[in-house]
């Protein structure tokens, strides 16, 4: 069979409609037609493909876990330990049970082995997930090896649970799927995966910025003071990543009298070892070595460098108060000291110990596992080195490195985070067999683990004790983003790792992925240094794509031709080719003398300044010629020799996570990738005539690479002000556009489309490179720039009620909803016999008519049905399980409802059934898709992609509306305010090409940086607008369509592509007069939600005052929030005291009536008022209200007239000076509070 | 309004059911027919039934397209 033709993957800037209506009818069987869109997330699902193949991280993290060991038997005091020795017994023999993990398997998704029902195709794929709300996870099995006393291995293999799996990698189903399986398969037919489907929902690590590996870092922090006494602002720093991509961070301290400490943090404890135990523990060394080693030779010109040969004196002297000199000692010392700090058993050998100490902590990136001499030896010469840095950047030698910027910065990946954690939780689940063993042996009465007892229980029993649950835990950081972790991984953060991959729009989603924040703790920073966009970034980050606010310039995105290593380069072959470019391994401190030559943070040698250039230009160009087995991605950081600048040397790096950029290699003009270490010591130029002949060695392929995918976006945004180019990058990602093509079978919360999505007639070739012709994002509008009818002010637009209803910016919202019958919201797990409720009418009992408008007759609406608010969505009913019949059976007749809660009007759009994973349970939760279509309505919110919001104010009738000489009408109306202050120049021209390219019939190229001052953008597309006919400024005459006049301007009219955002008013508008209120205060309640108000402040009281508006502020801030009508003594002044009498009988009723007589006879006309008033204030009860402190005990004497009664039967007299006044409520609640506290309030009432 | 009223002998019968297979009312309750999400095969399921495609296992089912007549005034 002759090989088909594959599918294209070039694209212009064309339409291209035949060619993309073929791949959407017929997707590719090979490929797809787009890699550039697979490429943008390619870091994500490489890093998860290296857990378990490639470089197999997670064999690395098994290795580096390596073999616990645990003991049985007693633990032996100090004290117990002396009194045995003086009796002269034997230590008390403990066994010794050792337990590692061999191998971890991660299985695809599939049914468990429950399900007995399915037997063709037990794989679980995406789609599935999504629908019924579930976790895309495969089943994680580790193999342990245990041992007792050096006897044979045992092995097991244990089950730990379901782990999520990341789409698209090599443990989904859909790993190399092509197109057309996708769609097979309910996917987009361009499904990129690199996120994981947690619940339902799609969850991403985002990427984050770590300090680069393996490379000292010399730093000066105000805080490291605080660590000590004698501690100074200087340190050097390591980052020293292992290879299982678990990282360590070793510094090293100055301290004030010239000393050097270790610094390093273990499981969030920090600890401080003088720097000398490390090196001596390191190799079996001397002090003339270290000497010689930090100096240099005793010919060198370091020799001449008193400040260093001062403090290394220093150095080595004070260290003889240790008088540990040996390795052996040293290693002891360290050994005894961290025994407890790393979990080594305490029967361990001390000087094993301390290899272990060394091996773990001290510089692991050099030698992690079965650590050679070599190996121990390249820590100390690495060491050896930091404190030549550290006392360079003390001595102002050098000047400290910017951890802000990228050149000092690497990428976190979600794939090995995720690695990880999933090595920290399997250490933590051996480790967790302690406290179980420790129960057994005491259960059973100290038994051993030589006891025949154990190897039956040690499976089955105390393993099966600790909580094997893996899954669970990596479940939880996905859908929390919070780390759980007893070590803290070496990161600054504990929550914020992950995000939800929103699909509101195409552009949201990718950008997801190409998001890299630096770090949820430099957030609450005060300073902005960590913010800046700095010139290091150039080509990496996007210098446009930041959001504004709270997260700018700490949420970058990446340049879209920024790549990420995901995998080490082979350079084993390396230091033989630097030491034949003459790289030696004689040093000196002096660095007009030698320079450091590293790879990968390991020192090959030194040479000379100027020798280190050649040998950087060689690499350079080998490595671009593909000759001497040198990798392209490998990164030659030369860092030149300078006066007080960055510490010279030549630094390569080879490793994953590093960032890496394609430019073109002058010499040879081939491809080059150029690293963010590098590129500041490099001469690239950006343009031809930025070339300076003798320096430049590279060329940026095009200046567009430095911007991100919606960056690029963008039209001429070159000819923008910048903030408008920021703006368009944040609204293009909210607006309502087309999130897919499988919306079908997407199940989000909520989801956007567009109904009538153009393609852009302005764009650049990238738009079809990603393919975004597949997600349409806006519509081509025709847009006159004129003031008209007053309603497109302030950023206001107008849009044509013609054009309104032939569909512009039409959209629908599709909001999914689980309904569910158990209480708790545990969607899983359930026995036949446990379920209680099931959807549908309750049998037997009567179904009434109305309840059938939208439900059919299984209890659930029918699809197409329109539901209101409080509308039936389910009928369900309580139910039994009866197992004679094995049926369940209704008991009460009552049939339940579920309702519809939204206030706006909705469609069913889709219902599904969801059965579980077993297969066996009955219909306990539905997954209900609602529409609800939004047609603009005035208030919506639109943008041009210039940044230009506005906001729909008038539909505005097309008769009315003004039309151009060939009867054109404008779609749109944008006032001529919105820029002469904002200078969004591209949008005129795009306004230009867009008519231009609509009127020649053909896409316009709206790539930045292609116009000059001199072939001017106005010019190109107005020679076009002039060959079509029309103006050459692209102004037209235009007439009113009120009056039918021509206006006396020529008004700039032109085609913009329009973005419809989803901020609508439908989601927004809050209004209220009454509604819920506080129960405490009785004020409104906040939240649009809750039908609460929104607050009238201290601001905008202050502007009622100003205005004069008392009665606009009584309304608000008494009778539409808490007025009430209260009580108050008037001769106390007090709200408390005052209290309601009681009238116990008809009797006392009459006898209160006859005292009002008599009082009202006795008592002047005044008083007469106010006891009506008060009859009348007390609501009608009947009864007077009276103040309780101002009355005095009734005796015999008085009158029963004037006597009163309290609920308590006492009778008083007098307190009879009370009115009613109109207080706030809380003035109430206020006056109670103080009470509680003592302090008394008194009222003066007037009148 | 006269397109409202329309509507009501439609539902008011309640037995123009096009799901019903045939007419199997039982005190289980009506059978309905769902669409395997799969496969796209019927599957007449009945109250408390498991959840589950007869024909391919699969567990995920859509409700049918209803074959009411689904009118709305158009304002």
């Amino acid at each position: 069979m002759a090989p088909a033709k594959s599918t294209e993957t070039t694209w212009s800037v064309g339409y291209d409609t035949l060619r993309r209506e073929h791949l959407f009818r017929h997707p590719p069987k090979d490929q797809t037609a787009y890699p550039a869109l697979a490429e943008a997330i390619r870091p994500h699902v490489d890093s998860f493909n290296a857990l378990f193949d490639g470089p197999k991280i997670l064999e690395a993290g098994l290795k580096d876990i390596g073999t616990k060991t645990f003991v049985d038997g007693d633990f032996e005091s100090p004290e117990q330990k002396r009194a045995r020795q003086a009796e002269g017994r034997k230590p008390p023999r403990r066994n010794r049970l050792q337990v590692r993990v061999k191998e971890v398997l991660l299985e695809k998704p599939a049914l468990p082995p429950t399900n007995k029902f399915t037997t063709r195709n037990r794989n679980i794929y995406p789609s599935e997930c999504r629908e019924r709300h579930a976790t895309y996870r495969g089943k994680l099995r580790a193999r342990i090896e245990y041992r007792v006393n050096n006897g044979d291995w045992a092995e097991s293999v244990r089950e730990l649970g379901q782990v999520p799996i990341m789409m698209r990698t090599n443990r989904c189903h859909l790993e190399n799927a092509t197109p057309n399986e996708l769609v097979q398969h309910k996917e987009e037919s361009e499904e990129l995966g690199g996120y994981y489907i947690v619940n339902g929902n799609e969850k991403l690590i985002r990427m984050l910025v770590v300090g680069r590996r393996n490379y000292p870092m010399s730093i000066i922090r105000g805080s490291f003071v605080k660590r000590g006494q004698a501690y100074t602002k200087f340190g050097v720093q390591i980052r020293s990543v292992r290879p299982d991509q678990t990282s360590q961070t070793n510094v090293l301290h100055y301290l004030s009298d010239g000393g050097v400490t270790f610094r390093f943090s273990w499981r969030k404890n920090e600890f401080l070892v003088p720097v000398m135990m490390i090196l001596k523990a390191l190799v079996e060394t001397n002090d003339r070595e270290i000497f010689e080693g930090i100096v240099g030779g005793p010919n060198s010109e370091g020799m001449k460098n008193t400040f260093v040969t001062d403090r290394v004196e220093l150095l080595l002297r004070t260290y003889k108060a240790y008088s540990t000199h040996s390795r052996a000692s040293c290693r002891a010392l360290l050994g005894e000291k961290f025994k407890p700090v790393l979990g080594i058993p305490m029967d361990t050998p001390n000087e094993e110990a301390g290899a272990e100490f060394l091996r773990k902590v001290v510089l692991p990136h050099l030698g992690n596992q079965d650590v050679t001499e070599t190996q121990d030896y390249d820590k100390f010469k690495l060491t050896l080195f930091m404190i030549r840095k550290l006392y360079a950047l003390v001595a102002g030698d050098c000047a400290p490195d910017n951890p802000d910027a990228v050149s000092n910065q690497e990428i976190l990946l979600g794939g090995f985070l995720y690695g990880m954690i999933l090595k920290e939780r399997l250490e933590e689940w051996v480790r967790s067999l302690a406290p179980v063993l420790r129960d057994w042996s005491m259960r059973n009465h100290g038994a051993r683990f030589t006891d025949p007892a154990f190897e039956r229980d040690f499976l089955g029993k105390i393993v099966k004790r600790t909580n094997e649950n893996l899954g669970g835990a990596l479940e939880y950081f996905l859908s929390t983003g919070n780390l759980v972790s007893p070590s803290g991984l070496d990161l600054q953060q504990t929550s914020g790792y992950t995000v939800m991959a929103e699909k509101i729009n195409f552009y949201r989603f990718i950008s997801h992925f190409r998001m890299i924040h630096r770090g949820s703790f430099f957030a609450q920073l005060k300073t902005t240094t960590v913010r800046k966009l700095l010139p290091e970034s150039w080509g990496f980050f996007c210098p446009v794509h930041t959001p504004d606010g709270s997260p700018c310039g700490l949420l970058n995105h990446l340049a879209h031709k920024c790549l990420i290593a995901t995998s080490n380069v082979d350079v084993s072959h390396l230091p033989r080719l630097l030491v034949q470019l003459g790289v030696r391994s004689e040093s000196s401190v002096s660095l007009e003398e030698s320079v450091t030559v590293q790879l990968d943070g390991r020192i090959v040698g030194f040479c000379s300044p100027a020798q280190a250039r050649v040998v950087a230009d060689t690499l350079r160009h080998w490595k671009v010629a593909g000759t001497h087995r040198v990798p392209r991605e490998l990164e030659v950081g030369y860092v030149p020799n300078s006066t007080g600048g960055q510490y010279p040397g030549l630094y390569l790096f080879s490793q994953a996570a590093r960032m890496y950029r394609p430019v073109k290699y002058l010499p040879l003009d081939q491809l080059d990738y150029v690293g963010p270490f590098e590129q500041p010591f490099m001469e690239i130029a950006c343009l031809p005539n930025d070339l300076i002949a003798g320096l430049s060695t590279h060329i940026e392929y095009t200046p567009t690479n430095i911007l991100s995918i919606v960056a690029n976006m963008t039209p001429f945004s070159d000819q923008n002000q910048s903030p408008r180019n920021m703006y368009q990058c944040q609204m293009s990602k909210q607006t309502m556009g087309t999130p897919g093509t499988a919306i079908d079978y997407r199940t989000d919360n909520k989801l956007y489309r567009l109904q009538t999505g153009q393609t852009p007639i302005v764009r650049p070739p990238l738009y079809n490179a990603y393919g975004l012709d597949n997600f349409p994002n806006g519509t081509n509008a025709i847009v006159a720039i004129i003031s008209y009818t007053g309603y497109d002010m302030d950023d206001a637009m107008i849009i044509n009620k013609s054009a309104h209803e032939r569909g512009f910016g039409h959209g629908t919202i599709y909001k999914t909803k689980v309904h569910g019958l158990d209480d708790k919201d545990s969607r899983r797990g359930k026995s036949r016999r446990e379920v209680g409720k099931l959807f549908g009418f309750a049998p037997g009992a009567e179904v009434k008519a109305e309840w059938r408008q939208t439900l059919d007759e299984d209890g659930l609406p029918h699809i197409g049905a329109r539901v209101r608010e409080g509308s039936l969505v389910a009928a369900w009913h309580t139910v039994r399980y009866d197992a004679a019949t094995d049926s369940y059976v209704n008991v009460d007749g009552h049939t339940h409802f579920v309702k519809y809660k939204d206030a706006e009007e909705g469609y069913i759009d889709s219902i599904r059934i969801l059965g579980a994973e077993s297969g066996v349970e009955p219909c306990q939760s539905i997954s209900v898709k609602y529409r609800v279509p939004r047609k603009p309505i005035i208030g919506d919110k639109f943008s041009s992609r210039h940044g230009q919001k506005g906001v729909c104010s008038q539909l505005w009738p097309a008769v009315d509306m003004p039309f151009s000489e060939s009867g054109i009408q404008p779609d749109l109306i944008i006032n001529p305010h919105a820029f002469p202050s904002r200078m969004t120049i591209a949008q005129m021209v795009e306004s230009m090409a867009g008519k231009a390219g609509a009127l020649h019939g053909h896409a316009q190229d709206s790539t930045p940086f292609q116009f000059s001052e001199e072939n001017t953008a106005t010019d190109y597309f107005g020679h076009q607008l002039r060959k079509a006919g029309y103006n050459y400024f692209g102004n037209e005459p235009l007439y009113s369509g009120i009056t039918g006049k021509e206006f006396a301007a020529d008004i700039f009219i032109g085609v913009v592509h329009y973005q419809r955002l989803r901020h609508m008013v439908n989601d927004k508008f809050q209004v209220r007069t009454t509604g819920p209120v506080n129960s405490l205060h009785g004020q409104p309640v906040k939240g649009r939600a809750k039908g609460g108000g929104i607050r009238v402040g201290e601001m905008e009281r202050d502007s009622l005052i100003a205005h004069g508006a008392a009665f606009l502020l009584q309304d608000r801030l008494m009778n539409c929030s808490d007025a009430q009508r209260a009580w108050l003594c008037r001769c106390c002044g007090s709200f408390l005291s005052t209290q309601a009498t009681v009238t116990a009988t008809s009797a006392g009723k009459a006898a209160a009536a006859v005292a009002v007589a008599a009082a009202s006879a006795a008592a002047g006309q005044e008083d007469q008022q106010k006891q009506q008033k008060q009859r009348t204030g007390a609501g009608g009860a009947g009864s007077l209200v009276r103040c309780r402190r101002c009355a005095r005990e009734a005796v015999f004497e008085d009158s029963r007239a004037v006597v009163w009664e309290d609920g308590n039967g006492r009778r008083y007299v007098g307190g009879d000076d009370v009115t009613v006044v109109a207080v706030p409520g809380v003035l109430k609640y206020l006056d109670v509070e103080l009470a509680a506290m003592g302090i008394r309030m008194k009222f003066l009432v007037d009148n | 309004m006269s397109r409202e009223a329309y509507q009501a002998p439609t539902m008011g019968g309640g037995n123009q059911n096009a799901f019903a297979t045939d007419g199997a009312v039982s005190l289980e309750g009506p059978m309905v027919a769902y669409l395997c999400g799969e496969c796209n095969s019927r599957v007449s399921l009945k109250r408390g039934d498991q959840i589950r495609c007869k024909e391919c296992g699969h567990r995920v089912l859509y409700k049918e397209r209803t074959k009411r007549m689904v009118q709305f005034e158009a304002r």
